[in-house]
């Protein structure tokens, strides 16, 4: 049952896929809703569902956190470099993540790298080395929350 | 058009991307290192292509064209951070080995 | 509009142009690495810009063709940076 629930999300969203490359091009949707199916079946082979399924919601509550944060990292770097003292002091901090192994981990180490300040450097089982500008911010906590926020997407 | 309230909001967004654009750029010659360049370069960058992406979707020809510029930002956003996550560890590997020099 | 959507592709192009320049000075090779990075951000930017004013929607394909090279790109230099790390380390092993 859950292997014909993924069929059908992952080929609603080939399409949709699909439908924004063509961009929305009517010659092209006959192939389309050809090919979609089909690749949607062959991705199943390669990629089987996971248990891990993001949750709707914590998802958008998510990407929304993840949008703020982002405008935020972009106005801090700026910020900083039109400063003339330039007031960075980078250096590398370790974090050690409860996340399961996975999307959950590879979504946070990717997050992480375009959140204000850090940027995430090696990826050993639980453990993320991250760069920091500012070792003197309390990256810490900062990816404390942004780790919560991912975890509660994908509820175990 | 030109004068509409939109159109306003639009120039002023492509006008911010631009300004963030300009931030990444002084970042790559200001900043001491590799890395902290590719912190001003993700970062500064990616905003600025998503105020550049804001400003041009109010004007595109249909449902579907903005769909396809908001997949393009999406792939921009994760190859940006899978880039800067990639460079960053090829720089802490060469980093290591020359520590590892300076004992011997 | 169209004016404007030019003036921003010429700021983007004379950005890019000012990059490359910073990258070509280096001196490490992930330092010249970071001209993928800018590829993959001001080049999609001037070509998403240059589809609406120039009216040519192909430009689009352009631009995501880039984002994705730009990280193939990435993944074959580090992969190549990374073995000769690795080998170097390897090669120290040996002599002590």
């Amino acid at each position: 049952m859950a292997y014909a629930g993924s069929a059908a999300i992952r080929t609603a969203l080939l399409l949709l896929t699909w439908w924004a490359l063509t961009e929305g091009d009517p010659a092209a949707t006959g192939f389309g809703l050809g090919a979609a199916p089909l690749v949607a079946l062959l991705s199943l082979r390669f990629f089987p569902p996971s248990p891990l399924r993001p949750q709707p919601v914590a998802t958008l509550v998510f990407s929304g956190y993840f949008f703020l944060r982002s405008v935020a990292a972009g106005v801090d770097v700026a910020r900083r470099l039109l400063s003339p003292r330039l007031p960075i002091s980078p250096g590398y901090v370790s974090y050690t993540t409860s996340l399961p192994a996975g999307s959950p981990r590879w979504l946070l180490a990717n997050t992480l790298s375009l959140l204000p300040g850090t940027l995430s450097v090696t990826l050993h089982g639980r453990d993320i080395e991250l760069h920091c500008l500012d070792t003197t911010m309390p990256v810490s906590e900062d990816v404390a929350r942004t780790e919560l926020r991912i975890a509660r997407m994908f509820p175990q | 058009m030109p004068d509409s309230p939109l159109a306003l909001i639009q120039a002023f967004m492509l006008v911010v991307g631009c300004l963030f654009f300009l931030v990444g750029t002084l970042g790559l010659f200001r900043l001491p290192d590799t890395l902290t360049r590719i912190h001003a370069l993700t970062k500064a960058d990616n905003l600025g292509l998503g105020f550049i992406v804001l400003g041009l979707l109010p004007s595109v020809a249909g449902p579907a064209t903005a769909a396809k510029i908001l997949l393009i930002w999406l792939v921009a956003l994760a190859a940006s951070a899978t880039a800067a996550h990639l460079v960053g560890r090829a720089v802490r590997a060469t980093d290591g080995s020359g520590e590892r020099e300076d004992r011997a | 509009m169209i004016l404007l959507l030019d003036a921003v592709a010429a700021v983007l192009l004379f950005l890019l142009l000012l990059g490359l320049l910073r990258i070509w000075r280096g001196p490490a090779p992930a330092d010249r690495m970071l001209a993928s990075q800018l590829f993959g951000t001001t080049g999609v930017a001037l070509l998403l810009v240059l589809a609406e004013s120039q009216a040519e929607p192909a430009l689009r394909d352009v631009a995501l063709v880039l984002a994705l090279l730009a990280v193939l790109s990435t993944v074959a230099f580090v992969t190549r940076v990374l073995r000769i790390a690795n080998a170097d380390s390897a090669g120290e092993q040996h002599d002590a």
